[in-house]
């Protein structure tokens, strides 16, 4: 008894969180077991193990991994492209006091507006290719990016910079040894608000302008009222996020362990 | 001399102004002279303007917003009464926070709009769906950042209040309410951002009215003028609500706080 009682107190936040999280599934699988549901509400009823079953299904008749695929490379190329454009530009931006005053103004605007409202524009842009999803993926994920290598390199600690600047370096060897590697614990919040923003921006463009797609599958199950499909779809991109995130928080903590404050996040 | 001193005092304004108002021109200018735009395509500055007039006179874009912010309010209403109370809770009751904590974090870390689709065929595509959109997205800053506050309160003062034989409203009321206020100003500024994507996607996936219809509407049919301007008008209506609420945060509260997205 007295083993089990100290089993508990030892894991207590995990017994209690999983064990709430688990009672949950469970209520949700008894529901139509307890209460027979009314027909306005059963149709658009599922349960886990519904879920699980028509997850199955589509896998083993592949119908799901074109839609996977398809959402796999929009995300990856966009988050790419934010990566490659907004890194370099929150170093040039941080270093720079005139082109950090010429382009604030739109840093901010862009920053505080979900691009989401861009989307439109972008199908009329791109048409509903996969383009279209890859630039409202880039325009999300670009300015979390930006802001903490931005945020990053104006926290960088100025004895550093003047010791190496004495010691004769230029720009680029200052920017190597001293600005970089003391960015990258802000970078990595950045990468971790940029997955989030760039799976937004797969769900929500694929909704609207696609053929293909997870994002496009949920919708179109949505309309036909599958909605256990819809729950696939759902879980899936929950997953992804989670596991991702879980990843890069990872590594965040692995990198800023010797850092006292958190990073500016945005 | 006098010039340059007054110059380099107020560099950061001066730049900003000049490379906004010159990106406009620039746009303006270039499209009419350099290149022949598409018309389907992208427009100038001097159409939006004339759109913008025309809307705003017209008074069509004062209907969708009246639409939009009905749907919004209430789903930010509702997100600030349940998430307050929730985030306290969790930061007070230990056994709360481990209960509470792995489910809320795995949803706030989950594109939940990704529910949109399903509200809307529940709720239909009127008012209800988008406010359930709006609170789902806007609850957990305001659960978390309230959660961060009273994790945040300084002990001393839940003890003073108890050795003076305050009871457990006491120091809910008068100690752990005003530490929180600053968070919950943080809360609602990441709340708005999201409250928005709500109410925007829920426009674009199926609506009659409201802004987001709108600018998928002029998008439709090729107004490319009309959509730009609703679009601007949503961003500033964006900026200053969220940087006024951080101004808010930093009068508040100079010191750096707030619970971003996990």
């Amino acid at each position: 008894m007295r083993t089990l009682a100290n089993f508990y107190r030892e894991r207590e936040p995990a017994i209690l969180g999983g064990g709430f999280i688990l009672l949950l599934i469970l209520a949700w699988q008894s529901v139509p077991a307890l209460v027979s549901l009314p027909k306005g509400i059963s149709l658009f009823f599922t349960t886990p193990v519904e879920v699980i079953q028509t997850f199955h299904q589509l896998v083993v008749k592949n119908q799901i991994q074109s839609h996977f695929y398809v959402s796999a490379v929009e995300f990856i190329v966009g988050l790419a492209l934010a990566i490659l454009v907004g890194l370099p530009l929150g170093l040039v931006m941080g270093r720079s006091k005139t082109l950090d005053a010429m382009l604030d103004p739109f840093v901010t605007a862009f920053n505080a507006t979900p691009r989401l409202i861009f989307l439109p524009l972008l199908i009329l842009w791109f048409g509903i290719g996969i383009w279209s999803k890859i630039t409202i993926v880039f325009v999300g994920a670009v300015f979390p990016l930006l802001i903490n290598t931005y945020e990053g390199v104006r926290n960088v600690d100025r004895v550093l910079v003047n010791v190496v600047r004495s010691f004769g370096a230029n720009e680029w060897q200052t920017m190597k040894t001293v600005v970089l590697p003391n960015s990258v614990p802000y970078i990595v919040v950045g990468l971790r608000l940029a997955i989030g923003r760039a799976l937004l921006g797969v769900v929500v463009g694929e909704f609207f302008a696609a053929s293909r797609g997870l994002g496009y599958m949920i919708a179109n199950a949505a309309t036909n009222y599958k909605v256990d499909v819809v729950f696939v779809g759902v879980t899936i991109f929950m997953a992804l996020s989670l596991i991702l995130t879980y990843f890069v928080k990872k590594l965040e903590s692995r990198l800023s362990r010797w850092r006292p404050e958190t990073a500016k996040n945005y | 001399m006098a010039l340059r001193d007054r110059y380099y005092e107020h560099q950061r304004p001066i730049l900003g102004t000049v490379s906004v108002i010159g990106f406009f021109l620039l746009w303006e200018w270039q499209l009419t002279s350099v290149v022949t735009v598409d018309p389907f395509f992208l427009t100038q500055p001097s159409k939006i303007a004339a759109a913008a007039k025309e809307l705003f006179l017209g008074g069509a874009i004062w209907q969708d917003l009246a639409v939009s912010s009905k749907a919004f309010l209430w789903g930010f209403s509702a997100a600030i009464i349940v998430g307050i109370p929730t985030g306290v809770f969790m930061g007070w009751r230990r056994r709360a926070e481990y209960t509470l904590d792995p489910f809320f974090t795995a949803l706030y870390a989950s594109p939940l709009v990704a529910l949109a689709p399903l509200l809307i065929i529940i709720f239909g595509v009127g008012l209800t769906g988008k406010v359930v959109l709006v609170f789902l997205l806007a609850v957990f800053p305001f659960i978390f950042n309230a959660f961060a506050g009273v994790k945040s309160t300084d002990r001393l003062l839940v003890n003073v209040v108890r050795s003076f034989g305050g009871k457990e409203k006491d120091i809910y009321w008068k100690v752990i309410l005003p530490s929180i206020l600053p968070y919950m100003v943080a809360g609602a500024r990441i709340a708005i951002g999201r409250g928005i994507v709500g109410i925007i996607v829920g426009e674009f996936y199926a609506a009659s009215e409201g802004i987001g219809f709108a600018i998928s509407r002029f998008g439709d049919t090729y107004r490319l003028p009309e959509m730009f301007a609703t679009i601007l008008v949503l961003m500033i209506l964006a900026v200053v609500f969220t940087e006024g609420l951080r101004k808010l945060e930093n009068v508040l509260a100079p010191w750096k706080i707030g619970q971003e997205a996990r």
